[in-house]
């Protein structure tokens, strides 16, 4: 009888250490978007020159953003006053950089507390599902039924305005509408093999949820924060234009373009067209960065 | 289809009594107590206890709760102002016009601007007025309408002495008057949200062109003209229906600054004066009305789809 040999089990040459190296995506992504994406790589210069006017408002102006000189009222632009001055001489430039620290300040502040409530709670719900699942979404339904700018202008007239209760309240509100899209693609995740052959290994609750589960959630958590910055900071503007947002003496481009100010307007024009080209830019510089890395780390959320 | 209507409104119901629960628990739980202002600061009764049990503010917030709710589902009555003393509802429907106006211009425009940009970018796919079209649109999405608006309100009345017009008139008394007056504020808000339904407008077209039956079509010889319009456009306005829906309270949010720069005395302002008095039966049922309006504006617009594309079947 004629014995079939064992065939010598299969080896496969595979050195780890000849691979040709690969940056984290975190580092590549940077890369690709220099590469093919110049609208994006725009943005974010935006967006770091922003930060940078920011961070070093108080070195980059002799002024300060409530320092009035009644002597220099409305001047239309000179050596002095790049940008003009407004109706009691206060340096339009410095407000607007002080404006950019305002609106940074609240953007990101609103933008951390969107993204942990966002992340906890879109995880939570997409693990946990069952009853728990679907009443915390009718929750978040009926929250999303509300017109954002109406019960933004609520809470915040109820409130008073200040610097922390907007970034509290934009950041709570934006956590609720973008658990939603985290929801879902933890949901997806939950479904692959490798969680379920982790759960099988024995790994806890808490293992799978933070080991397997989070890595993967985080580029989408990226895309929307990113993306949400510039709808906070628009918010944040739309709510100090109605005097809703940030109180004076603090200056935000919102509040300066404000009904307050309009009839100094009519006789300096400046003190509309100045705040509006800072916060156009500024949201254009975050949606040209939040698009590309989207179309990067997450086609999937594309088109919505 | 039947059946999925109720299926949709069975399910907007429990959606809509948390929505009253969410919005009576935040006017109640915030500080700031607008009785005392009505008695110090305008004597609307002698102490503020009195004012309190006058509002019916002395009671348990549940029995207040069901008072509101309750009235609202047996009556109709959606509580009266706390200053004015006048019905809610009857200022709310007597107002809404305007903003209705004000909104269906606005969605006209931005429509308008959006799908003809989209189309001419996506059939001539990088050419030139591509370019201009993506850029214009991405320009768009970035100007905040209210920069937008108080530059209109200031700019052209220092260069070119021309002001918009303030004195509201209705259009049942003057149509072409009160076209005059709604189309600037229209047109500066709907520029503004024409950007995102022009990308999706141009990406969706895209996409249905190079579907088979668009091929077939061609090879049929049909002019590019009834491709685009007859052929593809209907199937591609789907995704931008459904952006208007998602966009709908960005719409109603943005009539109370549009409302206010323009001096529109339409419910947006009622809304936003009620809010800087601390009207809170009035910022209460407002809300309330119009995330109800927003429910149900979604559902007619998960029912068009039937319409845009006869392949969809509701279960």
């Amino acid at each position: 009888m004629a014995t079939i040999a064992p065939s010598p089990p299969a080896t496969i040459d595979l050195d780890v250490r000849r691979l040709p190296r690969t940056l984290p995506w975190y580092i590549e992504v940077w890369g690709q978007m220099l590469r093919r994406k110049p609208l994006g790589t725009l943005g974010a210069l935006i967006v770091m020159g922003m930060l940078f006017l920011a961070i070093f408002a108080h070195a980059l102006t002799p002024y300060g953003f409530a320092e009035t000189n009644l002597r220099e009222r409305f001047i239309s632009g000179s050596a002095t006053h790049w940008l003009g001055t407004d109706q009691i001489g206060r340096d339009v430039a410095t407000r607007i950089l002080y404006g950019a620290r305002i609106s940074l300040y609240v953007g990101f502040g609103a933008i951390a507390i969107a993204s942990v409530i966002a992340t906890l709670l879109g995880i939570f719900c997409a693990y946990w599902g069952g009853r728990v699942d679907m009443l915390l979404q009718r929750a978040v339904d009926a929250w999303m039924a509300f017109p954002g700018l109406l019960i933004l202008m609520s809470i915040m007239s109820l409130l008073g305005p200040s610097v922390l209760n907007i970034t509290l309240v934009l950041g709570i509100a934006a956590g609720i509408r973008e658990s939603r899209i985290i929801r879902g693609v933890a949901l997806s995740i939950r479904e692959n093999t490798y969680i379920e052959s982790a759960r099988a290994m024995g790994s806890g609750h808490v293992r799978v949820t933070l080991v397997h589960i989070l890595p993967n959630v985080v580029p989408t958590i990226i895309v929307v924060a990113t993306t949400g910055l510039s709808t906070v900071i628009l918010t944040e503007a739309s709510l100090s234009f109605l005097g809703l947002g940030v109180p004076p003496p603090h200056p935000t481009w919102g509040g300066m373009l404000s009904l307050g100010g309009l009839d100094h307007m009519y006789r300096a024009p400046w003190l509309a067209i100045w705040p509006a080209t800072a916060l156009s830019l500024a949201v254009f510089g975050f949606n040209m960065l939040g698009d590309a890395l989207r179309d990067l780390l997450d086609p999937r959320l594309k088109g919505g | 289809m039947k059946r999925y209507i109720l299926h949709r409104l069975a399910l907007a119901v429990p959606t809509l009594v948390l929505v009253s629960v969410i919005v009576f628990s935040i006017m109640r739980l915030m500080p700031g107590d607008v009785v005392i202002r009505m008695v110090e600061g305008h004597a609307y009764a002698p102490t503020v206890a009195a004012l309190r049990a006058e509002l019916g503010l002395d009671r348990p917030a549940y029995v207040q709760y069901f008072e509101w709710v309750g009235g609202i589902l047996l009556r109709g009555d959606f509580g009266s102002s706390y200053w004015t003393r006048q019905p809610i509802w009857d200022e709310f429907i007597s107002r809404f016009p305007v903003t209705l106006g004000l909104a269906a211009l606005t969605i006209l425009s931005s429509v308008v601007i959006g799908v003809v940009v989209g189309i001419v970018s996506a059939s001539r796919q990088d050419s030139a007025a591509d370019y201009i079209g993506r850029i214009v649109a991405i320009l768009a999405l970035s100007i905040p309408y209210f920069g937008l608006a108080v530059l209109v309100v200031v700019l052209p009345s220092i260069y070119f002495k021309w002001t918009p017009v303030y004195t509201y008139v209705p259009f049942s008394t003057d149509p072409l008057q009160n076209l005059k007056i709604l189309i600037v504020p229209a047109l500066v808000f709907g520029v503004t949200r024409a950007g995102p339904i022009m990308r999706i407008m141009r990406s969706a077209l895209l996409d249905i062109l190079r579907q088979d039956y668009i091929r077939t079509a061609w090879s049929k010889g049909l002019p590019e003209r009834a491709i685009v319009l007859r052929h593809a456009l209907k199937n591609a306005m789907i995704p931008v229906v459904s952006l208007i829906g998602l966009q709908m309270p960005l719409y109603i949010g943005g009539s109370v600054i549009i409302e206010a720069i323009f001096r529109l005395p339409g419910v947006g302002l009622f809304f936003f004066d009620a809010l800087m008095r601390m009207d809170y039966p009035v910022v209460q049922s407002v809300n309330l009305i119009v995330a109800t309006m927003v429910v149900g504006l979604n559902l007619a617009i998960d029912l068009s789809y039937a319409f845009l594309d006869p392949r969809i079947r509701y279960r």
